[in-house]
């Protein structure tokens, strides 16, 4: 029996006739970052909901820290914190008394605290605003003190559900950051986003999850071989010569033509090569050596768009449209 | 940045047993938090004294001008007790509304994640709204004094009627609480706490003796048990004998059947709020 971290073995919930999860199955060792990857009402919100003791399974065992969630949630409560999709923060508070309250009935002393609420308040750059009302803060000072008051008694394991939902990109980055940071101390994180890139950066691991089941599961290179290899991204100096450097290209690379995407309108040229950064330097001689001049060259790896395209044949933005909301909440002004 | 890293050891364990002080310290916080919001609404404070206190003027003195009761009771003194269980009974159905807003706002998510006793949010609720009930209360019954109410029975039966009343908002909040934990949305709590109370205070005793309402109305009122708490309220500050006078019931048996009914309601909407609560 693994003691530390996340296992989840074979999760099943329904709602009514809706199957939310059918079998769901993951590990998370500690001191990782897993990312579950999903469209909205693949059942990510419901898979954190059972974890953090929220919600009863209707099937199947899950341990966060050894502890069992059904039969032990008060321990599990003990050691885990809990960012939910939309800031969980009382607006008639200061910042400081959210981040004290948390951390007193996590059982903290007074003392303690206060201590923890200040440094958390440095930390996430919230010191200027730490006596004010919540009802001033931005959307993306209250998500960060809701991450703070998620973190303020320590907890072994994180569960961070889609964190940066309705962030601006600026504060969408510098939660990123938080989090980062958050897993380079060797914290455990279950962080589940519907955007490919936020697992992308954050995430050791990827599971895939669709329609209440994983469907793959990996670390996003690995998911993105899955796929294929790189693509080659050419940009012609002279869009009138995007002809002669697709067929260089085709020649160098030995690739048939019809795999080759040209667009003589933006004068781009797409290859899929094998070969990694190798394929760079080759293309960039077959190309001086055919007189072709180049505007710009970079070598892509196929994006988890890609990725999850090719898995469930759409895209992950694009809910179920059988899926139940997984609660009827509004978001408050976040 | 080190976020966790230089976090000190926890110097409790919080995987042990909840001993009952720390229960009674989770109940505190909450209700400290509860009453620290109510504090930082000053606008909630004003309009909700304000507006018991129009009806104790308009019951008082509009409605005194016209209602007599006889028996040499004056109607301000008949009906000063039913305004304010009426009043504590509409401030009660607060509780729901802002059990809602917690709802609403993630709190209750962030407190049923947290190692704290299951019934702290709950019990927290009613206790800084007793609180709230009790405070108002007090308020009232100077504003009662103020416009020419008197009390006939003495200090100690006075306080008697405050406690009764808090004791019966108290006893409110519970329904209240389930309301909130069952509807969840704050506009439609408002709404579905009021449906049911509201004809229930208009058929009681509160502004007229049972004996003078329309006939089928008068078992309901018999019954209801908002009558059980004004005419306890009632006896206490005017007296058993005022009290059978205008009413035919004494005050031993109003206080028996408010004690039942007070029994009656924390059991059935205790269990039901908090079954709501742990389902989620």
């Amino acid at each position: 029996m693994d003691s530390t971290g996340v296992v989840v073995e074979g999760l099943v919930k329904r709602f009514g006739s809706f199957v939310a999860l059918g079998g769901v199955d993951f590990v998370v060792p500690e001191g990782t970052v897993v990312g579950l990857l999903g469209p909205n009402g693949a059942g990510k919100t419901t898979t954190i909901r059972i974890l953090s003791t929220l919600l009863r399974p209707d099937g199947g065992h899950a341990r966060v820290a050894g502890y069992d969630v059904v039969r032990q949630p008060q321990h599990v409560r003990a050691v885990i914190g809990l960012t939910g999709q939309f800031a969980a923060v009382d607006e008639d508070l200061t910042g400081r008394e959210n981040l004290v309250l948390v951390g007193r009935l996590g059982r903290l002393s007074k003392v303690v605290a206060q201590q923890r609420a200040d440094a958390l308040l440095d930390a996430f750059d919230l010191a200027d605003a730490a006596d004010r009302v919540l009802r001033g803060y931005s959307g993306g000072m209250r998500r960060r003190l809701d991450l703070g008051a998620s973190l303020i008694a320590t907890p072994e394991v994180l569960f961070l559900d889609e964190p940066t939902n309705g962030l601006d990109p600026r504060s969408r980055l510098r939660l990123w950051d938080v989090i980062t940071d958050l897993r380079d101390e060797g914290t455990t994180i279950v962080l589940t986003t519907q955007y490919m890139e936020e697992a992308d950066q954050l995430a050791q691991n990827i599971s895939v999850i669709d329609g209440g089941r994983i469907i793959a599961e990996g670390t996003a290179d690995q998911l993105k071989t899955k796929v294929g290899g790189d693509v080659l991204d050419l940009r012609v100096g002279d869009r009138a010569r995007v002809g002669d450097a697709a067929a260089t290209l085709a020649k160098a690379f030995s690739v048939p033509k019809t795999e080759i995407t040209i667009d003589a309108e933006l004068g781009t040229v797409l290859v899929p090569v094998q070969s990694g950064a190798a394929a760079l330097v080759d293309a960039v001689r077959a190309l001086d050596a055919a007189g072709v001049p180049v505007a710009d060259l970079g070598l892509r790896r196929p994006s988890l768009d890609d990725v999850f395209l090719s898995l469930t044949g759409h895209l992950a933005e694009e809910p179920r449209p059988d899926a139940p909301e997984p609660r009827a909440r509004r978001p408050v002004r976040t | 940045m080190r976020i966790l890293a230089d976090a000190p050891p926890m110097t409790v364990d919080a995987r042990a047993a909840l001993p009952p002080r720390r229960v009674v310290a989770d109940i505190g916080l909450i209700a400290g938090r509860n009453l620290r919001k109510v504090l930082r609404s000053p606008g909630l404070i004003v309009f909700s004294t304000i507006q018991p206190l129009m009806q104790l003027v308009l019951f008082a003195f509009v409605f005194g001008a016209i209602a007599s009761v006889g028996r040499g009771l004056s109607y301000k003194d008949f009906v000063v007790p039913a305004v304010l269980v009426q009043a504590i009974t509409f401030s009660a159905m607060g509780s729901g509304v802002g059990i809602a807003y917690d709802l609403q706002s993630g709190m209750v998510d962030r407190f049923r994640s947290l190692p704290i006793a299951r019934s702290a949010f709950l019990v927290g609720r009613t206790t800084s709204d007793s609180l709230r009930l009790g405070i108002q209360s007090l308020l009232l019954v100077g504003a009662s004094l103020a416009i020419g109410f008197s009390f006939h029975n003495g200090v100690l039966a006075a306080v008697g009627m405050v406690v009764v009343v808090v004791l019966f908002g108290m006893a409110l909040t519970a329904f209240s609480a389930w309301i909130g934990l069952a509807v969840k949305d704050p506009e439609t709590v408002q709404p579905a706490v009021f449906i049911p109370v509201l004809p229930l205070v208009f058929t009681s005793s509160a502004f007229a003796p049972v004996s003078r309402l329309p006939g089928w109305m008068q078992p309901v009122a018999r019954w209801n048990p908002i009558t059980s708490a004004i005419d306890t309220a009632r006896g206490l500050a005017l007296g058993d004998k005022t009290l059978f006078a205008v009413s035919h019931t004494h005050l031993v048996t109003a206080t028996e059947h408010f004690a039942i009914w007070w029994v009656v309601i924390v059991g059935v909407f205790t269990a039901l709020a908090v079954h709501r609560y742990r389902v989620g």
